[in-house]
């Protein structure tokens, strides 16, 4: 019997019942061919890789991650507790050392949904990642986090959701934001006011090829990991960066995203993204299967490989070597500046979020409190163009006293009246309060 | 009347039925020849019975389950194409195993043709070796035979039998298609050997009756016929097993089987009278193949398992047979000298037995009455503690769907039937250590053989159209059949009952015996483009294990 040189659990859930639309890409048979290829290759039967059976997650643990307006049920289906609840499944595999690494193969995706949910941007509802690691922190006592989003999209929703947090490293590598849906982030999108340096990104122009995506994790994502000293990795894989995507223009390949897992080794790794379900999906989830489990992946590849990769040209080459160079000086060389003028004052912005998928859009005025002790209190009033109106008050784990002060006084003063919901997500005590 | 012989380890039980009751039954000790046991075993049975009176026997052999564990198989050369994915010298098996350029990917679309001349290369050298039967596997051969077919062709006139991996499941795994090909062909020319002898000796006792061999999948397979698969008749002992329970008790609700024998328990589950299967297939000896099997686990823990007290003055029982029990003669004490000593066991010497739990009740400073007792609780708390184990892992099998997850049937059993040698003293001790119900069915001794002469013909198909290619693949039948583009789930599901009445009745089954459950049933619209284009169909449809209609439930 063929064994795994690292234990490796495996949640699958391909929501054979689930749909966005018929025709959409978040459909049915997305993992079909996936399902056939894992089973085919005899991957289940590999000494090492073990299968987990998914579990629904729960209100619960939604609750520490979102406002969801004007309710949980109103946004979500049973689609999206299920696929969280495969990735708390797999954490949990990995948290108790019964594996050494788990991937959550699971659908729908969760990247593009943010701190505040009206709706569904990006096929994302639930943002699966956040659910799980602050699953994670509450259940195993973690602290230090980092995520490495290699989808072909910004994970904009997981940014925003760690945007103030210290604590979290959140490392995005995606399609240039110029050529690509959501259309963010940009290098000098590098985390709030509380977590500076927190938040990477690292956009790629179109046609990145093996070398490319290969060179930015040896050379950026590895020395900042290193820096930064997380106590878990966690790979938002999302699968659209390969050549037969339909809906994106990276040049990227199963064999190329097995090297990718074998030098990173995440812990945990999440499917997001990916579309290309017949000719890219099948391989490269096989591919970072076996990498996960430490298996020899030369003889992994899209069987049009030989005659259809193209190698990555020299302009895209020197183009990602100066982009690398400049960020690694700005990230990992130099410690981006804290804003150390503004202690505890309240910081506010205003943004217009914009729901692809729900038509929805959305404006926010967001207040943080400026900390050095900790990610802040965090006040967001969100307006709906569906008419909801939500108060949200955030207060974070670590939140130090100040911090907890401003928050419970924002629950207590803020006039209500203005509202259709209010809410309090008290992650230090551990409750969420319908005000 | 009909006759069931199941052969295990160390004896051999035969059963005759007669109105569909059990109307004789003997035990004999096993020799060392196969035949020699079949055929003792056939005198003591039939010892008053008119040969014609007979008008069906099924056996459940050991006999390719001892050429698997004894590697007292056939060379068997292999030719695998297999395209990228993992590594397919990995799966190397046999003497003489040889990849082959050629890819086919998971819709069935042939990427790479498989080289003629590799092949043929391939073929020179297993023959220069001197062997004389090969396998072929292709990956996604399920889905379209093509390279099997194609590479079986090539290399026909070499071998005298060459197994094509497609035709012995259709579940996707490429390992197992390749080792149950291998076993295949590495058992067909013992196999062939076995049935040719066993037919002249039943021909030569005048028993004339249509002949069985058991599977482990709980069905059976006309003995005539099985030269076609024979590495389906291994490992059948568990199967005929449960399926004498099922015959004996009913077993309705959710049951739990225990199959308690001298070295280890045995146990499965029956959900609603249809015991559960393992998905993925048998493991046989070092061998995981794509066979159906019945789901059974087997623990050390039997009425020959060394009982001893431990450095910390515990209990322990298994999960080792280390000879026989003392009353027998045996080295160490076991659960059987407890029944013994209680007087529960009429079977060899007291005075050893007595000993023996005067020992155990020695270090556990209880009188020896009070130690026996002690042994049989323990026994059955230990198989209890396994079941919930194994209830346990059934019950974590990953589901797919979000109704599954959300509606998922937990098996959950409402009673307990109990076979084999010590079922009826061990009862009591069950039914405190579960807290459900213990049934012990009359015969349940001899529950293995009734299992074998009641057990009807299985089959199973599997079906799978893609409208958007313009087939569907039937790989059991080796058939690809053209469809159109408006090929309907409905018409699927015929089609694929059509094959399986086909396969059931060339297996051996009873026109009026058959009962078809569909055990896999997807479809999914096929989008390129933000266009539908075409659907992709997937079923598999199987004649589950049951009773032959003749028999007479007595639960």
């Amino acid at each position: 019997m063929i064994s795994a040189a690292r234990k490796t659990g495996l949640v699958f859930f391909p929501a054979y019942d689930w749909a966005i639309s018929p025709t959409h890409p978040e459909r049915e048979e997305r993992l079909l061919y996936t399902q056939d290829q894992v089973m085919e290759e005899g991957l289940l039967d590999v000494d090492g890789i073990v299968e987990y059976r998914v579990r629904p997650a729960a209100y619960a643990d939604i609750r520490r991650v979102h406002f969801c307006v004007p309710d949980e049920a109103a946004v979500t289906t049973e689609s999206h507790f299920v696929s969280a609840g495969g990735c708390l499944v797999a954490a949990d595999a990995v948290m108790k050392r019964e594996v050494e690494s788990a991937f959550a193969l699971v659908r729908p995706p969760g990247h593009h949904a943010m701190r505040v949910v009206h709706g569904n941007r990006g096929f994302c509802n639930i943002n699966i990642e956040a659910v799980m690691i602050e699953h994670i922190r509450d259940t195993y006592g973690v602290r230090k986090v980092a995520i490495v989003d290699t989808d072909c999209h910004h994970g904009d929703g997981t940014q925003d959701i760690y945007w103030h947090d210290p604590d979290t490293l959140f490392i995005s590598i995606h399609q240039d934001g110029r050529t690509l849906y959501p259309g963010s982030g940009f290098s000098n999108e590098m985390g709030g006011p509380n977590a500076i340096g927190s938040t990477v990104n690292i956009p790629l122009p179109p046609r990145t090829g093996e070398k490319g995506f290969l060179y930015t994790i040896s050379e950026l994502v590895m020395p900042l990991l290193e820096k930064f000293q997380p106590e878990i990795i966690v790979n938002s894989a999302g699968q659209d960066n390969h050549f037969e995507d339909p809906i994106t223009h990276m040049n990227f390949s199963a064999r190329g995203y097995a090297q990718l897992n074998a030098i990173l080794k995440p812990h945990l790794a999440v499917l997001e993204g990916g579309y290309s379900v017949e000719k890219a999906l099948p391989y490269m989830n096989v591919g970072i299967i076996m990498a996960m489990a430490g298996m020899n992946t030369t003889t992994v590849k899209e069987p049009n490989y030989d005659t259809d990769y193209q190698e990555q040209t020299p302009d895209i080459t020197r183009y990602i070597e100066q982009l690398v160079t400049a960020l690694h000086h700005q990230f990992v060389a130099q410690t981006p500046k804290e804003d150390i003028n503004r202690n505890g004052k309240i910081l506010e912005r205003r943004r217009s979020i914009f729901y692809d998928t729900d038509m929805i859009h959305e404006t926010q005025v967001e207040k943080i409190r400026r900390c050095r002790d900790c990610a802040g209190s965090l006040w967001i009033d969100s307006t709906s163009s569906k008419g909801w109106r939500a108060l949200c008050i955030h207060l974070p784990k670590n939140a130090c006293p100040s911090c907890e002060k401003q928050a419970a006084e924002w629950a207590d003063k803020t006039p209500r009246k203005v509202y259709d919901r209010a809410f309090f997500q008290n992650r230090k005590k551990g409750f969420y309060e319908v005000l | 009347m009909i006759l069931g012989l199941d052969v295990g380890g160390t004896q051999t039980d035969a059963v005759l039925i007669k109105d569909g009751r059990v109307l004789a039954q003997v035990k004999t000790a096993n020799r060392p020849e196969l035949l020699d046991t079949l055929a003792e075993a056939l005198s003591e049975i039939l010892a008053d019975i008119p040969a014609e009176s007979i008008r069906r026997m099924v056996f459940s052999t050991t006999m390719a389950t001892n050429a698997i564990v004894a590697d007292d198989l056939t060379p068997a050369g292999m030719i695998v194409s297999a395209g990228p994915g993992m590594d397919p010298c990995a799966f190397a098996v046999g003497p003489s195993y040889h990849v082959v350029p050629g890819c086919m990917d998971h819709r069935g679309m042939e990427v790479v043709p498989v080289d003629r001349e590799a092949v043929r290369a391939a073929a020179r050298a297993i023959r220069d070796r001197g062997i004389g039967v090969a396998g072929v596997a292709g990956k996604f051969s399920v889905r379209n035979a093509l390279h099997e077919t194609q590479m079986a062709q090539w290399v026909q006139d070499d071998f005298s039998y060459v197994a094509m991996g497609h035709i012995f499941s259709g579940n996707l795994n490429f390992p197992r298609r390749i080792s149950t090909a291998y076993l295949n062909a590495a058992l067909q020319p013992i196999h062939s050997e076995f049935v040719t002898t066993l037919q002249k000796s039943l021909d030569g006792r005048g028993l004339t009756a249509p002949r069985y061999l058991m599977k482990p999948d709980g069905g059976t397979v006309r003995l005539g016929k099985s030269h076609r698969f024979p590495a389906q008749t291994a490992q059948s002992g568990p199967a005929a097993s449960v399926m004498g329970a099922l015959a004996l008790d009913g077993c309705k609700g959710v049951t739990l089987i225990l199959d308690i024998g001298g070295t280890t328990t045995d146990m499965a589950l029956t959900f609603h009278g249809v015991p559960l299967v393992e998905p993925r297939g048998i493991t046989l000896g070092a061998y995981s193949t794509s066979i159906r099997s019945l789901l059974t686990k087997s623990i050390g823990m039997g009425g020959d398992s060394r009982v001893r007290v431990d450095d910390r003055g515990k209990l322990r029982a298994g999960p080792l047979r280390e000879g026989s029990p003392r009353a027998l003669g045996g080295p160490y004490p076991t659960p059987t000298d407890a029944m013994v000593h209680l007087g529960l066991l009429p079977v060899g010497e007291k005075a050893a037995a007595d000993a023996a739990m005067a020992e155990i009740a020695g270090a556990l400073s209880l009188d020896s009455r009070q130690a026996a007792d002690q042994v049989l609780c323990h026994m059955a708390e230990t198989i209890a503690l396994s079941a919930e184990a194994f209830i346990f892992s059934v019950n974590c099998r990953p589901v797919y769907t979000i109704y599954e997850v959300l509606e998922g049937v937990r098996v959950r059993p409402d009673s307990v039937v109990v076979i084999g040698g010590p079922a009826a003293v061990l009862a009591p001790y069950l039914e405190k250590a579960f807290g459900l119900p213990v049934r012990v069915p009359a015969h349940a001794e001899v529950a293995n053989a009734v299992g074998a002469a009641a057990a009807r013909v299985t089959a199973e198909v599997s079906l799978q159209a893609d409208t958007q290619r313009g087939t569907a693949v039937i790989p059991e039948l080796g058939k690809e059949y053209p469809v159109r583009r408006d090929f309907s789930m409905d018409q699927a599901l015929a089609m694929a009952k059509d094959a399986l009445t086909d396969r059931a009745f060339e297996e051996g089954a009873q026109t009026d015996g058959i009962s078809f459950a569909v055990t896999e049933k997807e479809e999914f619209n096929m989008i390129r483009g933000g266009m539908r284009a075409g659907k992709n169909i997937r079923v598999k449809i199987s004649v589950v294990p049951g009773i032959i209609p003749e028999w007479k439930f007595q639960g």
